[in-house]
């Protein structure tokens, strides 16, 4: 796309890491990579580039511009948050790229079948991407639909019977999903015209059609972001997926959702106090059903899958105390909900991957085969611990900056509820941790011998687990970042 | 133009979505499925968009119905699908799914009837806007019963198809056949297809592992 009015060299380093993971999964489909180092060559490239585009940004203030596509004008714009989440994402398909090189060594995954992860990768890393720049209504849709069909086809990889069920369940669900943002779209741009994000905020249709548009596209992506009582296809999915795919699943897929309700929330129906609070406490059940859930689930995969559910919950807390607050509480919130994001992703990156570890080591999925484990593997129960750390909010995590800030926004807003199920959550969320770890620490002399697993995959996990507690440590930088830049 | 011209296409649009939809023979709902889509491609050359007429045709019409007819094993030399779908879905299951497509529906024609009424409705082509809408929304009624109501997974996958077209229909009667809409409904196709492939080759996996053509805890 050609973009006006902006430094060129900017767009160009923008949209080249945007669009090279797609050549690049490409070529891995061809020649799939069997060592780390080639992860690590990747890295090297793309890292700095989007560190770059974060200084500028950080510098020079938001990048915006648009491109002509045969005569359909597309906006796309990046400010702090684009770029800190491209940052995230980059970091999290690295590592679940590295952890797969490992992990496919020793999983019972064809070769054919290891190498169609790659392309899917690719066309994954670009969806994001893209969602997070993207400033109107088409191109949203259309990358929305990429990560979804991606995200599918990851789940067919493993090719067996509960993998396939869940592909399915998560198609159809997407797919009716994506026709409910379609219709959302169409009311949009038959009141206003528009597609175009700003534009759309500017021109403002009458209040009932935005009203009905937007339910129509929270409709679609609250299902896409599995939030209570949307959540059905969740669990099945993320537990029955390979392990790095899970992890994709789990830290980055269902974000990318709630991200696109926030932009159109923030721009289209700022002030629906009511609408806010209903979506507030949805989340609110959702982190009580969730921890539940994962109290009472027997299978280590299901637990983390019910835990990710739980966790979704404490984002919607955003939108009731963003919504007609006062400018202290909506600061708060903002850098709280953000953190909590990237704080969570880190986080069930590296629990999905260290259960990941477990459950092969064991050779089964249940809890109970977990028995033994604490002395055999003990580096894989330390990147679950650290990972849940961050998830129950105990410092020095990012999980535990993120919930102080949500905590002390709802108390300067007044809102008690919120409190409460801050407070029940990271209860529940001990609960079912320390019912993980009660099994791993059974000492059972008759187990067979555990399975010994390469040193990567480990570390993957361990690292990923030790950036949620960084995370927490060095928050400052892009807490400051988002405060400069305020909501919109 | 008579209003007659108008009447006969809509009225074929929705009588072909329906039998499509009813027909319990498969391999037959797929090809009336295949005309219906080819139908919709006349709608778009009528009105002016012959880009999206192509498109619709290439994908909507050959590409989609090969891809469900692949999910149905007709190409293959071994263990094609049962021709005929015998599942009836269980009442208490209906109940909270035709509940959810009345919201679907209530909420969307109050927004058309929002956005549609204070407009002259008169496009530059040659069908009237309110036609559009009326179709738009009788496919969609269609498409949505389809699918909460069917098991089979393949005929859940045709509904999904005449929803998407239902939508696509609802698009061009709010907006008109502008840029945008066009670019919408064009990247709404290629996500069909992809999903309809997609779902096809899941179906016959299912099928060949253990006979399955519908969801699990649902059959």
């Amino acid at each position: 796309m050609i973009a006006d009015g902006l430094p060129l060299l900017e767009a160009t380093v923008l949209w080249s890491a945007l669009l090279a993971p797609l050549p690049m999964g490409m070529l891995a489909w061809r020649f799939p990579p069997q060592r780390i180092a080639t992860v690590l060559l990747i890295a090297m490239l793309l890292l700095p580039a989007s560190l770059w585009l974060l200084h500028r940004v950080a510098v020079g203030g938001e990048l915006q511009g648009a491109g002509s596509l045969g005569g359909l004008l597309l906006h796309w714009r990046m400010d702090a948050l684009a770029g800190l989440l491209l940052l995230l994402t980059q970091l999290v398909l690295l590592a679940s790229a590295a952890y797969a090189v490992c992990y496919q060594r020793v999983s019972a995954l064809h070769q054919r079948a290891y190498a169609r992860y790659w392309p899917l990768l690719g066309g994954l890393a670009a969806a994001l991407g893209l969602i997070w720049v993207a400033a109107d209504l088409l191109t949203l849709y259309a990358a929305l639909e990429l990560m979804g069909l991606c995200a599918v086809g990851m789940l067919l990889l493993l090719g067996e019977k509960s993998a396939l069920m869940a592909g399915m369940r998560y198609l159809l669900y997407a797919l009716v999903g994506s026709l409910a943002w379609l219709l959302g779209a169409a009311l949009l741009l038959g009141a206003s015209g528009r597609l175009d994000l700003a534009g759309l905020a500017a021109n403002g249709a009458p209040e009932a059609v935005t009203g009905i548009a937007i339910a129509l596209l929270a409709a679609g992506l609250l299902l896409k972001a599995a939030i209570f009582p949307l959540h059905g296809w969740l669990v099945p999915v993320h537990a029955s997926a390979w392990a790095p795919v899970s992890a994709l699943h789990g830290a980055l897929v269902v974000k990318a959702s709630f991200f696109i309700l926030m932009q159109l929330w923030q721009r289209l129906v700022p002030e629906a106090v009511a609408a806010a609070w209903l979506l507030g406490g949805l989340g609110s059940l959702a982190v009580v059903w969730g921890g539940l859930q994962a109290l009472r689930t027997n299978a280590l995969k299901q637990v983390v899958a019910w835990s990710t559910v739980g966790q979704l919950g404490y984002l919607m807390l955003a939108f009731p105390l963003l919504t007609g607050t006062s400018a202290a509480v909506a600061t708060l919130a903002w850098q709280a909900t953000w953190l909590q994001l990237a704080g969570h992703a880190l986080a069930k990156g590296a629990m999905f991957m260290a259960a990941g570890n477990l459950v092969l080591a064991a050779g089964k999925g249940g809890l109970s085969d977990l028995a033994g484990t604490s002395r055999r593997l003990p580096l894989s129960l330390m990147a679950f611990g650290l990972a849940a750390v961050s998830l129950m909010g105990l410092p020095p995590s990012a999980g535990f900056t993120a919930k102080w800030l949500l905590l002390t926004s709802a108390i300067l807003a007044g809102q008690w509820p919120w409190v409460v199920v801050l407070g029940v959550g990271t209860l529940l969320t001990a609960a079912y941790v320390f019912r993980v770890f009660r099994f791993a620490f059974v000492e059972d002399e008759h187990r067979p011998e555990v399975r010994s697993l390469p040193a990567g995959v480990d570390l993957t996990a361990l690292l990923l687990a030790l950036a949620a507690l960084g995370l927490g440590l060095g928050a400052e930088w892009p807490l400051a970042l988002l405060r400069e830049e305020g909501t919109p | 133009m008579p209003l007659s011209a108008e009447l006969l296409p809509a009225g074929l649009l929705v009588i072909l979505a329906a039998t499509c939809l009813l027909d319990r023979q498969l391999p037959r709902a797929c090809l009336i499925f295949i005309f219906f889509a080819l139908l919709m491609a006349l709608a778009w050359w009528q009105l002016d968009a012959p880009w999206l007429a192509l498109a619709e045709s290439l994908l909507g019409a050959l590409l989609t119905g090969a891809a469900l007819r692949l999910g149905l094993g007709r190409f293959a030399s071994q263990r094609p699908l049962p021709a005929r779908d015998l599942h009836v879905r269980p009442p208490p299951q209906t109940v909270v799914r035709y509940l959810a497509a009345l919201v679907w529906l209530v909420l969307a024609s109050i927004a058309v009837w929002g956005v549609a009424a204070g407009e002259a409705l008169v496009t530059p082509g040659e069908v009237s806007r309110r036609s559009l809408l009326i179709t738009g929304l009788a496919i969609m009624v269609l498409g949505l019963w389809g699918f909460a109501h069917h098991l089979h997974l393949l005929r859940r996958l045709l509904a999904f198809n005449v929803l998407g077209s239902g939508v696509f229909l609802l698009l061009a009667g709010l907006a008109g056949p502008v840029i945008e809409v066009q670019g919408l409904i064009l990247v709404g196709l290629v996500v069909a297809l992809a999903g309809s492939v997609l779902g096809a080759l899941l179906l016959r996996r299912l099928f060949l592992l253990d006979g399955q053509v519908t969801l699990s805890d649902e059959g």
